[in-house]
């Protein structure tokens, strides 16, 4: 582990400590802001799971994916098309096959079922796929992406195609999407700084000594693949049960980019740097789309700018990428213990 | 002196304090005194050629109104967000509007997509939202009663092309080529082989293609190669793509009308296909020219002088009367409670809009209107008819 370790009570203590804070922010938050404050938190949430899930594979083991967001399109087809109430399915999915029209799954289990399903997907594509290195298995991936998004288009029985897929039930509320983002971050952490968690950076920063002591690559970046695939699928579920209506095209470039540059400017390597990165750059977009809109300070006037946030964001991913290459976190992690133990010297490099 | 860290820190909370305190509804203006309508348009992303026009349109119009002294005495507040094409930010900005903003009722929007991410939330708050351009009939039914459109459904703008084909063109079969890849085109060439094999026509082949294609060879090399020459070809397809689409089929000597919807609504069907584009007929909502009734051309010049260019097409017109209805419903609803406006806006009868009379029949969410055809002759439009179908296929 690259925070300190800590005693085993007193870890279960601080973890217990930062469960309870989050139930607390969880309960209280609705009556303390507004509902769109809330939204907020609760996209920040989700792409809290899809950013950290994502920087598994691409921080960790060093594959850059850029078909993640294909498995969130996966997850959130797989579950919308479950959960769809079955009155529903027969209004917009007249063409679904019986087994699948006839009934319909409550939430949760309709999420984990996504997460399976792109668990499963991920072992397939995976196997051929994470045989590759560098920019081949990013072009590969983006491949994976357009046949996602193909796919979704032309199976218009189970998906009404390049139609917007509506009627989803909208259950996404603060508690489950806190809820997963807590499941999500500590499953992650706990594999990802664990002994099986360590053979993910040995063969990102040297896959030929790897090899040498008898560690083979594929399982261990296939593994890591199908982890962040399952995580999100649960993300895309959690989306889909946000918006309610969706279409092929709303899990596509534009969205993956969002979450690269997210996973970028907060550390590809750390858990906590996900979280840091989804935090920075929705909190600054949000503020600057409020900004762009115009100001009426009294003595200042600034007119409407659209258009502009996207400027200002833009040249802020520019100068993190200058000044800090490495995101900012970089492969640190912000961990309960530093609150509690100074770090041992030499503990990391 | 403060370093340079120091003063990025500072400024940086500065403006995020300031950006805060915009989001959380603390503007200056007062706002006892204004009655607020929301309006989220898409102004940057893919759908800016549409939405940006509309919202120019209703901002036109609330202008004149309070410029004329508002309702009741109280001006209008066009309360704007932009969605960025982006469903996220649309659903965010639709609990701002209701939890920052509190607007009574809102309008916004030309495409069916964004109107479902904000419609739901929408109704569960029971206020009343009006689209100027999403012409999905199906809307009110998937969303609910607080959902309207100031514009014709597709079922009715397909079921006038049908008609005009018809009547006017003398035409008996059609070869069907459609965009596979958006809502809205897949409705309308569903909609449109319902009418026009209803009563007589017949659609001898179909072919698909996906809007972003830029060679449409495939299709073309099929359509020539038919035993039997359809006598109008019927594109279901969006703005971008149709310029293109009619500069290929010229270029490969196809000589039939092509006729299509409201997606051919926009300068680039003759700055892009040019001398290709003459025979083509599209059914739109208004003929938006000088040539056109003194109300269109009144609302032509003063866009004209508000924004130094001419309306781009015709959600320009629509985004100005559906400002217009909203206004005229908070008017006759005497309040500002949501579910008067609501009641208000269904019971519209008649609404002189420059874009036809909007009448929503038994309160539905779709109006009755009439169509506009216009062809091209000599690379510039003219109005070809105004049609009211007999028939209309069911949403």
């Amino acid at each position: 582990m690259s925070g300190p370790a800590l005693s085993r009570p007193a870890g279960l203590i601080v973890f217990g400590a930062v469960l309870i804070l989050v139930a607390a922010v969880t309960l209280a938050l609705p009556h303390m802001v507004n509902n769109y404050l809330v939204r907020v938190v609760i996209v920040m949430c989700i792409d809290v799971i899809l950013v950290a899930s994502m920087g598994l594979g691409n921080g960790f083991t060093g594959v850059f994916s850029l078909g993640h967001v294909g498995f969130v399109a996966v997850g959130a087809y797989t579950s919308g098309i479950l959960s769809l109430p079955v009155t529903m399915k027969h209004a917009f999915l007249p063409d679904l096959p019986h087994w699948l029209a006839s009934f319909s799954l409550p939430f949760l289990p309709a999420t984990i079922a996504a997460g399976l399903v792109c668990a499963a997907l991920a072992a397939v594509v995976g196997a051929p796929l994470m045989r590759l290195s560098g920019y081949f298995v990013s072009v590969a991936t983006l491949g994976f992406l357009i046949i996602v998004n193909v796919v979704l288009i032309n199976a218009s029985d189970f998906t009404r195609g390049a139609r917007t897929f509506a009627g989803v039930p909208l259950q996404t509320t603060l508690p489950w999407a806190m809820g997963w983002m807590v499941v999500t971050l500590t499953v992650l952490a706990r594999i990802a700084y664990s002994p099986f968690g360590r053979r993910f950076r040995v063969v990102r920063e040297d896959p030929i000594a790897a090899r040498a002591v008898g560690l083979s690559i594929l399982p261990v970046r296939l593994s890591a693949f199908i982890v962040g695939a399952f995580f999100a699928g649960v993300g895309g579920s959690l989306y889909g049960h946000y918006l309610g209506a969706f279409s092929p095209a709303s899990f596509y470039l534009p969205y993956t980019f969002a979450l690269v540059s997210m996973l970028v400017i907060g550390g590809m390597g750390s858990i906590s740097g996900a979280v840091l990165g989804v935090v920075l750059v929705t909190v600054t977009s949000e503020v600057l789309r409020n900004l762009e809109r115009g100001l009426d300070l009294g003595v200042i006037h600034i007119p409407p700018l659209y258009g502009a946030s996207q400027i200002v964001l833009g040249m802020m991913f520019i100068l993190v990428m200058i000044f800090r290459p490495s995101g900012l976190m970089g492969d640190r992690e912000v961990s309960p213990g530093l609150f509690l133990r100074r770090k041992p010297t030499g503990e990391r490099e | 002196m403060i370093d340079r860290r120091q003063f990025i820190i500072r400024g940086a909370t500065v403006a995020a304090g300031a950006g805060l305190a915009s989001g959380l509804g603390l503007r200056t203006a007062s706002a006892a005194d204004t009655i607020k309508i929301g309006a989220p348009f898409n102004v940057t992303g893919a759908l800016s050629s549409l939405d940006a026009p509309a919202l120019n349109g209703a901002k036109l119009k609330v202008k004149e109104i309070n410029d004329a002294g508002g309702i009741g005495g109280k001006k209008i507040d066009l309360v704007i967000y932009d969605t960025k094409s982006d469903p996220t930010v649309i659903a965010s900005v639709a609990s701002q509007l209701l939890g920052s903003d509190k607007v009574p009722v809102a309008m916004g929007f030309t495409d069916s997509d964004s109107v479902l991410s904000l419609g739901p939330i929408f109704q569960q708050a029971g206020v009343p939202f009006v689209t100027p351009g999403a012409t999905s009939p199906k809307l009110p039914s998937q969303i609910g009663n607080d959902i309207f459109l100031a514009c014709f459904g597709d079922n009715v703008q397909a079921a006038a092309g049908a008609q005009f084909i018809k009547d006017k063109l003398k035409a008996k079969t059609a070869y069907l080529l459609r965009d596979n890849s958006t809502e809205y085109t897949t409705l309308l060439a569903k909609y449109f082989e319902e009418s026009f094999t209803h009563d007589g026509g017949k659609v001898i082949a179909r072919n698909d293609y996906k809007s972003g294609d830029k060679s449409f060879t495939a299709q073309i090399s099929k359509l020539k190669a038919m035993s039997e020459k359809p006598d109008v070809l019927y594109i279901s397809a969006m703005p971008d793509d149709i310029g293109l689409i009619v500069k290929q089929m010229r270029q490969a000597g196809v000589t039939q009308p092509i006729v299509g919807g409201d997606g051919y609504d926009t300068p680039l069907l003759i700055s892009v296909g040019g001398k290709a584009a003459n025979d083509t007929y599209y059914s739109t909502h208004a003929f938006i020219s000088e040539e056109s009734t003194p109300a269109i051309d009144k609302f032509y010049k003063a866009y004209k002088a508000a924004y130094g260019t001419v309306p781009e097409n015709a959600f320009a017109a629509l985004g100005y009367d559906t400002a217009g209805l909203i206004a005229d419903a908070i008017k006759r609803a005497g309040s500002e409670d949501p579910a008067k406006i609501r009641d208000a806006i269904a019971a519209t009868k008649d609404y002189p809009g420059i874009t036809g009379s909007i009448t929503y029949p038994d309160g539905q969410g779709v109006p009755q209107k009439t169509v506009t055809m216009i062809g091209v002759k000599d690379e510039k439009l003219f109005l070809a008819g105004e049609v009211t179908p007999s028939f209309i296929p069911k949403p």
